[in-house]
């Protein structure tokens, strides 16, 4: 391999990224433990360092935060304002390379290779990318910086908060000799316990393992669980626009209290099934399969879905497609998430109809769709949602891209 | 029931009625063919309720009587046999005996009972036509046939008469709510009340009138009986049930205001149109037209490809136009068009356009644009 095959990937993660981006804003909250919770909801999303000392965490309840630090502050998440923060980041993390692949509202991966150059080392682009973003927003990351994308995640998690962490291709062997497989971006529980019973527990034991058996135990997936437990990775830094072509566009959103009554359901549904329309027609793009989610109180998930004849991107006919799905659903338990989804997408240029009626009724919508884009969602919508408050996606997901085409769900 | 027949001949009768025979399987007894023999005649009747035909053929009938076997297993068999005549004996159970030469078929069938009734026709009232003519505005028209099965008034083609100075004048019209073709001719006068409000003929009707039409040259007959339409043409009489639904008012949508008019030769612009689309992908299908005096500019481009773009000598003066049209509802017509030259008449952007022949009058087709 020669010299030019080695690449230097950077991995930046935000650390407690809503919970900095409310102290920020808030500075009673500085230095204090908070946990940013969704809106009338009792999940934790991000827990402060503060808090974080006092062993509260992410996906707890906000009596468990409680017992465990009493003196925890509850915030109110804000998607909004995340979003626009980690926006402002990405942008700043472009100044740096074209390279930057947004992982998530507070991780991307930058592929530094051919900023060297101008830059002197990636210790050096890491240190000012760390300096400006705690100048400009008071936030502080986590950076790693390894010859790939697989390693530069293991790097930056390695040390929070506040890390810079690098592995150089000669130390690569070593650090995942003893690294415990889970620690590697893509291998989840289950996978840890799939591999711990075959024996295999850290990164290294993965890295020898008999890649035949890997692949008759996983399928395809296995040659590449090898290579991950060698450390290579060879998969590119893929900037936004580059990204592969969408396989489908979605919304879902956790609700601010879990919801019986099929009117309210149905409020909820129209509104999704806007926001999905919406998103879908401004990327040209229109489905013939329209997924419906539902989650229940107990967490409990169903998803369903049905495919039309035709693609539509029309938001009542997405709307009247779910509530006939939902119909088939047996609602035997209040519903904490709703997501609705089309996917089978084909792009279209607008074809205009040809008779006047459905014409009017395609053009009032793009006339919608642009009051909606000016002055912000919801501004114009349909009589049925008005009485339902703030409208939108109130769950703190990775919402990142909230413009991009991509779903935005729940994970 | 016992009878002989000519081999070409059966072949010919099962061949005749495979478009019609249900494939999807609900109710066995339609994917079969009744075959009724009597008076020295065999009658072959196929439906799967919406569209029905019985065709006649002269035969050596030994014994009277009737049976249904599986439509396509027996024309792979009958297609297969040697040249010579062909027997077939009913047994027992509905077990049918096929022999002709050395080869000997034993399959079994389903009751006649069991077969749908094929309405009696009464040909009186029924109107007279030309099949090469019928066989043309079909054509004409289907191409724009609606394929969405959720848009059940469009999956067919509207059949009306309407009076002019000149007489009567059969209309076809097909739609799929993005383009329209309107194929119009003289007929013989015809006092038919279901045409002049107009009716709707099934896209598989239709698809089965065409073949009959195309078969030979020769006149036909059509009429109506309750709800369906019965062609009779020679030996067969085809059946089918109307679509029920109420066609779109067409005339709204052929637009008045059309005054800019650009004539083009026919081969010319079919052959650049099928060029530059080959850049339209499926996911942008657009091509695009900006029209000045004396010349069109098709271009089209494809961001994963890269672009095309050609210029074609027309006949237009005015001010410039741009517009943008899928380059499959030009094709489509133009593959129809017979004369040399076309006419596009077009008003704006958003506006529907007109495409006809500069020679004939006898179609015309409406195109949306898209948008720009």
């Amino acid at each position: 391999m020669g010299e030019e095959a080695i690449r230097i990937i950077m991995h930046i993660d935000m650390n407690a990224f809503f919970a900095s981006v409310e102290q920020q804003s808030n500075p009673e909250l500085r230095g204090k433990p908070i946990a940013v919770i969704g809106r009338g909801r009792t999940v934790v999303t991000t827990a402060s360092y503060e808090a974080r000392a006092f062993g509260v965490k992410t996906g707890m309840n906000t009596w468990q935060a409680k017992q465990a630090c009493p003196q925890v502050i509850f915030v109110i998440g804000n998607n909004r304002e995340y979003t626009r923060i980690s926006v402002e980041i990405m942008k700043l993390l472009q100044e740096y390379t074209p390279l930057v692949e947004v992982f998530s509202i507070d991780e991307a991966w930058l592929d530094v290779t051919h900023s060297l150059n101008l830059f002197g080392s990636a210790e050096n682009i890491a240190c000012l990318l760390k300096a400006r973003i705690r100048h400009c927003f008071g936030i502080t990351c986590s950076i790693g910086i390894a010859p790939n994308k697989l390693l530069a995640k293991l790097a930056s998690e390695m040390k929070k908060p506040d890390g810079l962490t690098v592995i150089s291709p000669a130390e690569v062997t070593r650090v995942l000799e003893q690294m415990p497989v889970q620690e590697l971006c893509g291998i989840g529980r289950k996978m840890e316990q799939h591999l711990l019973m075959m024996g295999v527990r850290t990164c290294g034991e993965l890295g020898r393992y008999p890649v035949e058996r890997l692949i008759r135990k996983f399928g395809i997936v296995g040659e590449r669980l090898q290579q991950m437990g060698r450390g290579i990775d060879e998969s590119p830094v893929v900037p936004v626009e580059d990204e592969q072509e969408v396989k489908s566009v979605g919304h879902s959103m956790t609700l601010e209290r879990d919801i019986e009554r099929r009117q309210d359901i149905l409020k909820y549904l129209l509104q999704l099934a806007e926001m999905v329309g919406r998103r879908a027609r401004r990327y040209n793009v229109a489905g013939r399969t329209v997924h419906l989610t539902v989650r229940f109180a107990d967490f409990t998930t169903i998803g369903k879905q049905s495919t039309r004849t035709n693609q539509t991107n029309q938001s009542n006919e997405i709307f009247k497609e779910v509530v006939s799905i939902l119909d088939t659903l047996d609602l035997d338990q209040p519903v904490r998430l709703l997501g609705v989804r089309i996917t089978n997408l084909c792009y279209q240029r607008q074809q205009l109809p040809l008779f006047e009626e459905e014409r009017r009724k395609v053009l009032a919508t793009s006339a919608m769709d642009e009051v909606n884009e000016r002055h912000g969602g919801f501004t114009v919508t349909y009589g049925s949602v008005l009485d339902s408050g703030e409208k939108g996606s109130f769950v703190i997901s990775p919402a990142w891209r909230p413009d991009g085409i991509r779903s935005v769900d729940v994970k | 029931m016992e009878f002989t027949i000519e081999k070409d001949a059966f072949v010919k009768a099962l061949q005749k009625i495979q478009g019609i025979v249900e494939r999807r399987n609900t109710m066995p007894i339609l994917s079969n063919v009744l075959i009724e023999a009597a008076d020295n005649v065999l009658t072959f009747i196929a439906t799967d309720l919406e569209v029905g035909m019985k065709s006649s053929y002269q035969a050596k009938v030994i014994q009277d009587g009737r049976i249904t076997l599986s439509a396509k297993k027996l024309y792979e068999i009958i297609r297969e046999l040697p040249e010579e005549p062909v027997r077939l004996i009913t047994k027992e159970n509905d077990w049918v005996e096929i022999t002709c030469g050395k080869a000997k078929f034993s399959i079994v069938g389903l009751s006649p009972d069991e077969f749908p009734f094929f309405p009696k026709i009464n040909e009186s009232g029924f109107l007279t036509l030309d099949s090469s003519k019928l066989a043309k505005m079909i054509e004409q028209t289907s191409y724009a046939i609606c394929h969405d099965e959720t848009k059940y008034n469009l999956n067919g083609i509207l059949f009306k008469i309407n009076e002019s100075p000149e007489g009567h004048r059969l209309v076809l019209v097909a739609t799929d709510g993005h383009r329209l073709s309107i194929s119009e001719n003289n007929i013989d006068g015809s006092d038919i009340e279901s045409l002049e409000k107009g009716v709707i003929f099934p896209k598989k009707g239709i698809l089965e009138l065409k073949k009959l039409c195309d078969e030979e040259e020769g006149d036909f007959k059509l009429g109506f009986i309750e709800n369906s339409a019965a062609v009779i043409k020679g030996n067969s009489t085809v059946v089918m049930r109307l679509v029920d639904g109420e066609f779109p008012d067409y005339t709204r949508v052929v637009p008045v205001g059309n005054n800019r008019e650009i004539k083009v030769k026919k081969e010319i612009f079919l052959h650049s149109l099928k060029r530059m689309a080959i850049l339209s992908s499926e996911k942008f299908k657009g091509i695009k037209f900006e029209i000045t005096n004396d010349s069109m500019e098709i271009s089209s481009s494809n961001p994963e490809l890269g672009e095309a773009r050609e210029e074609l000598e027309v006949h237009y003066s005015g001010e410039k136009i741009t517009t943008r049209f899928n380059a499959r509802y030009l094709i489509d017509v133009l593959n129809i068009i017979t004369d040399d030259e076309v006419i596009l008449l077009l008003r704006d952007e958003m506006s529907p356009a007109i495409l006809k022949q500069a020679g004939s009058e006898d179609l015309l087709a409406v195109i949306m644009p898209m948008r720009l």
